[in-house]
């Protein structure tokens, strides 16, 4: 075995759950050699969370599934160095004392509990495997806060919600803790030495990214419970540096298949010296901050050799030693051991908390009384859902109940909401694919077809017709002569920051980000005065992000196109929109300025939702929503949200409340003044 | 779920009815008049006017079809103008034999598809070369393939038996029409063994086609199902990989795997009557064979009309099994 390098310091050898040293990971592929991981070297002490945070890309996935000693096998890797965990060998070690490490001493949680359970499977089925007994499977199902575990034992997948059904899925990563653990081990007899719990380690591959923020936080704080429980280590792997900031004893920041900078969370966070910590702390969008900055340039190429450290060509503090010399990771303090850091001229100056805005300001709070673009006047759409063994009983669902809502010229709107809300319906109804029972859609006759933008450019775009083509497609519909059509498409590419000769490319020839960018450009093309967005970043890494937003915000500056965003992330909303609309179940429960709901809001829900957004601000843990967001059913008596609600009074359940709350904003609810008195509890 | 299987039957008596009412709109259409064939040629035009005239077949074809259906509900299909006995009664008479071969060719597939499926979506050494080989035997047409066997293994090698269902003509007593099941509960394992020997070459030339084609399939679903998500959660459990194939993937790939076996059912129903043949198989294919020689379109309507049955009811009964099989599929419907 290794011998432990100058790592992290931790107290004993005995208390090491599991030891990475210099792992190396290569797939050959027919474009050149896929080189995943690069050398890492990790320690991971009992009891300890360790977030693995980085881009996508950057190897963080790989070394989870090195952990589990389960890296995809076609092509098959390519691998160097050692992962011991619990004393076997994940990657050397016989079949059979890895597949019994994994049984007895691993667990690991996947980011879509949807597709990561077996969907022909009864939940039950599924954690009995790991060779617990039915009764300790319900009890971990309860302790994982699953109410009723004997009738979800017998259920499938499909009929849990999200958030349940990532429960399940940490209780299914889990076995028997200490204090249940029997001396000796049920089925083989074998004499336990120490009465250790069972799993040691849990290795978490963004197990929140998939969730509703809500629940998210309520799911981060059962991984800390868990892991005091079971005593075992937690190797949380995530993109989100709040979510890693409120959860993480240490945090490893990877970069190209490298360990730039590892150490413990408080001190990461707060002095990054690595400038990629630093400058992705800085991208990170946040409700409180709306200058976040985007990280120049893009990830190197995985196939590509490394001379220098591969951060050099996008870092602002490279020299050319970077260039030329790889730095290796060296304590970050050589006073006190506070972890590595990967760089030869390490961030120097205290974080710049003032930072320059990126983008002039005052554009979004320009709001002139001009026509609307789109309105909608109290549409409704009910869908009627069979129910029972016959399919004989219909209940009905109102999945958008009485919403209006006006997107001005030029402005920004954002629509925000948990998944089951009603905004997907609401966005179908102003797009015309749905028609509303009730109310009305209006847009003049100048405003052209609204134009969409999805979530998912990769699969937005046909992926074998070339840009161009699909640019053009737009236009032709619109009889365009074949020589503007040329002009045009070239024109949208160049204002969405594309180059010309993109038009002649497919989309598997682009990044996401690029793609992201086609895909608005394809919509600009018939030059709307409308975009609605559907999550039109959700699915991109955080440096991505600011750029895709960023140029949302010029396109409306510069060209006069309002913006519809429909969105689960707050922070999106905080970041792009002139005002806000928050769903719940249907109906619009706050709407207003942007600016001023997020800093006072007037509903208890979007308290609930903005309180439960993490911070990068170390070890604090987000205050939680009670409860999930329910799916829409029958029509509600009184608010919505007053079955989860901390304010609500005996007239909540009765009354359905919608108060002016000033000129611009409207609250449904009764109580909306004792909420905006009620300081938000969070750190500023 | 009861409600999808309430529609699934509605749908199929539709279906079956529109099935006999093309058997019957062919019969009354055929330029063969069944009246002339059955009197003979030495009839005259007036006994043939008589005999049509009493036979009801100068009547609205509405009222024709309607005496049809009445009929068939009585196990009524007419009478073969070969063999002069009802038509129900012959089909009885070689249904067994035939059935007897269609489950031995079942058992073929069944064991094919399932082993050429695993072993080449795991892509184990060898597999490849099973699958090209099982591919071609699959290309070649059922009669040669069915002529290639007989010189093979019998002609030259001398191991199985290339004609008829049993070289032994002591009578075994009935019970339930399928020779080897009879030869068992009789006790005679002589003739037993020597039903097998005589069902293993026919029932493979059936079964290479339609196994190979639902092996593919499987193939197919098996590689995508090994690479979902799910697959890795049953493998981060510690599970070996025999219990993630059986458990996990297995039944995961069972839609489309069943839905190319309800395909197949077709296929195997026309290749009965070529192996048959061929094999002097003493079944309905061979009797669908003779009749066809003989314009004995009764009989020939008869058997289409039960080979239509089986067809659809098997394709029911799969849509059904493949709710079991995937229960997302119930929420959905």
């Amino acid at each position: 075995m290794e011998a432990p390098t100058e790592e992290t310091k931790v107290a004993s050898p005995d208390d090491i759950v599991a030891r990475v040293a210099d792992l190396h990971v290569r797939f050959p592929t027919a474009g050149g050699v896929v080189k995943a991981l690069r050398g890492v070297s990790l320690e991971i002490a009992r009891g300890e969370i360790v977030a693995i945070v980085g881009e996508s890309g950057s190897g963080k996935t790989m070394f989870g599934l090195s952990l589990l000693g389960l890296l995809p096998q076609s092509p098959s890797p390519e691998v160097e160095g050692s992962v011991v965990v619990a004393g076997v060998d994940m990657l050397a070690g016989t079949t059979r004392d890895v597949r019994e490490a994994r049984r007895r001493w691993l667990g690991a949680v996947f980011q879509d509990p949807l597709t990561s359970l077996n969907p022909t499977m009864r939940i039950g089925e599924q954690l009995v495997e790991r060779r617990i007994s039915r009764g300790a499977a319900i009890v971990n199902l309860r302790e994982a806060g699953i109410p009723d575990p004997e009738r979800r034992f017998h259920q499938f997948p499909h009929e849990l919600s999200g958030g349940l059904r990532q429960r399940a899925m940490i209780s299914m990563a889990v076995g028997v803790p200490p204090s249940r653990a029997s001396p000796i081990d049920i089925q083989t007899g074998a004499v336990l030495t120490d009465g250790r719990g069972s799993p040691q380690l849990i290795v978490a591959d963004e197990p929140t990214t998939a969730l509703d923020v809500s629940v998210q936080a309520q799911v981060v704080l059962l991984f800390d419970r868990i892991r005091h429980e079971f005593d075992c280590s937690v190797v949380f792997i995530t993109h989100d540096l709040g979510v890693a900031a409120s959860i993480a004893d240490r945090i490893a920041v990877f970069y190209a298949g490298r360990i730039r900078e590892l150490g413990p969370a408080a001190e990461v966070l707060r002095t990054p010296l690595h400038p990629y910590t630093r400058d992705l702390l800085n991208s990170r969008l946040s409700i409180n901050d709306i200058y976040a900055t985007s990280i120049g340039g893009e990830p190197p190429d995985p196939r590509a050799e490394q001379q220098g450290c591969a951060y050099s060509p996008r870092c602002s503090n490279a020299q050319a030693d970077c260039v030329a010399q790889h730095p290796p990771l060296a304590p970050r303090s050589k006073v006190v051991a506070s972890g590595e850091v990967a760089c030869f001229h390490p961030v120097t100056a205290a974080p710049d908390i003032t930072r320059a805005p990126s983008h002039s300001k005052d554009g979004h709070h320009f709001r002139i009384a001009t026509e609307p673009v789109l309105e909608l006047r109290g549409v409704s759409k009910t869908f009627t859902i069979r129910e029972g063994r016959l399919g004989l009983h219909r209940r009905q669902l109102h999945a958008v109940d009485c919403v209006s809502l006006t997107v001005p010229k030029g402005g920004a709107v954002a629509l925000v909401g948990e998944s089951g809300c009603g905004k997907t319906t609401t966005l179908r109804i102003a797009t015309g694919l749905i028609r509303p029972d009730t109310g009305s859609v209006h847009s003049p006759a100048s405003a052209g077809q609204p134009q969409l933008v999805f979530q998912d450019a990769g699969s937005s775009l046909t992926p074998w017709l070339r840009i161009g083509t699909q640019i053009e497609e737009r236009l032709q519909q619109r009889g365009v002569g074949r020589s503007d059509r040329r002009a045009r498409t070239n024109e949208v590419l160049g204002l969405v920051g594309l180059d010309a000769r993109t038009a002649s490319a497919r989309p598997r020839d682009l990044s996401g980000g690029q793609r992201q960018r086609a895909a608005i450009a394809r919509a600009l093309a018939s030059e709307p005065s409308i975009l609605i967005c559907d999550e039109p970043v959700s699915a991109l890494d955080a440096s991505l992000v600011i750029r895709v937003l960023e140029l949302l915000e010029s396109l409306r500056e510069n060209l006069g196109v309002a913006l519809l965003i429909v969105t689960h992330d707050l922070a999106v909303a905080r970041r792009i929109a002139t005002d806000v609309a928050v769903m719940y179940r249907g109906r619009i429960v706050e709407q207003g300025p942007v600016d001023e709901i997020f800093a006072n809001p007037a509903h208890p829900y979007t308290r609930g939702l903005i309180a439960a957004i993490p911070t990068t601000e170390p070890g604090q843990l987000a205050p939680t929503l009670a409860g999930e967001p329910p799916a829409a059913t029958g029509r509600i008596q009184g608010c919505s949200f007053a079955s989860r609600c901390s304010f609500a009074k005996d007239n909540c359940l009765t009354e359905t409340p919608l108060y002016e709350v000033s000129g611009t904003r409207t609250s449904a609810c009764h109580y909306y003044r004792e909420v905006i008195a009620t300081p938000l509890n969070r750190p500023a | 779920m009861l409600r999808l299987v309430g529609f699934r039957f509605v749908g199929m008596f539709v279906v079956l009815l529109l099935l006999t009412l093309a058997v019957f709109v062919i019969q009354a259409k055929l330029p063969a008049d069944p009246v002339a064939v059955t009197l003979g040629g030495g009839a005259t035009p007036q006994l043939i006017i008589q005999k049509r005239h009493e036979l009801g077949y100068d009547k609205p074809l509405w009222i024709q079809y309607e005496r049809f259906l009445t009929r068939l509900f009585r196990g009524d299909l007419g009478t073969s103008l070969r063999t002069r006995s009802q038509v129900a009664g012959d089909i009885t008479h070689f249904a067994p034999a035939t059935a007897e071969l269609a489950l031995a060719s079942a058992l073929w597939i069944f064991l094919f598809a399932l082993t050429l499926g695993i072993w080449s979506a795991l892509r184990r050494y060898g597999s490849g070369f099973a699958r090209l080989f099982m591919l071609a035997l699959a290309s070649a047409p059922s009669f040669f393939l069915a002529i290639l066997f007989v010189l093979l293994f019998y002609s030259q090698l001398h191991w199985l038996p290339a004609s008829g269902e049993s070289t032994n003509l002591q009578p075994v007593e009935k019970i339930t029409g399928f020779l080897f099941v009879d030869a068992v509960l009789g006790g005679n394992t002589h003739i037993a063994w020597d039903a097998i020997q005589h069902l293993i070459l026919p029932s493979l030339v059936i079964a290479l086609g339609p196994a190979v084609s639902i092996a593919r399939v499987m193939r197919g679903s098996l590689i995508d199902t090994m690479r979902l998500d799910h697959i890795r959660t049953a493998r981060s459990k510690g599970l070996s990989e025999v219990r993630v194939l059986l458990k996990h993937a297995l039944r995961n790939t069972l839609t489309p795997v069943l839905a190319m076996t309800g395909l197949q059912v077709g296929l195997l129903l026309t290749g009965v009557i070529v192996v048959e043949t061929v094999f002097a198989w003493p079944g309905l294919g061979r009797y669908t064979a003779n009749a066809l020689q003989f314009d004995d379109f009764p009989a020939v309507m008869g058997v289409t009309l039960v080979f239509g049955v089986v067809y659809v009811v098997v394709n029911a009964v799969v849509d059904i099994l493949q709710l079991v099989a995937d229960p997302r599929l119930k929420e959905q419907s």
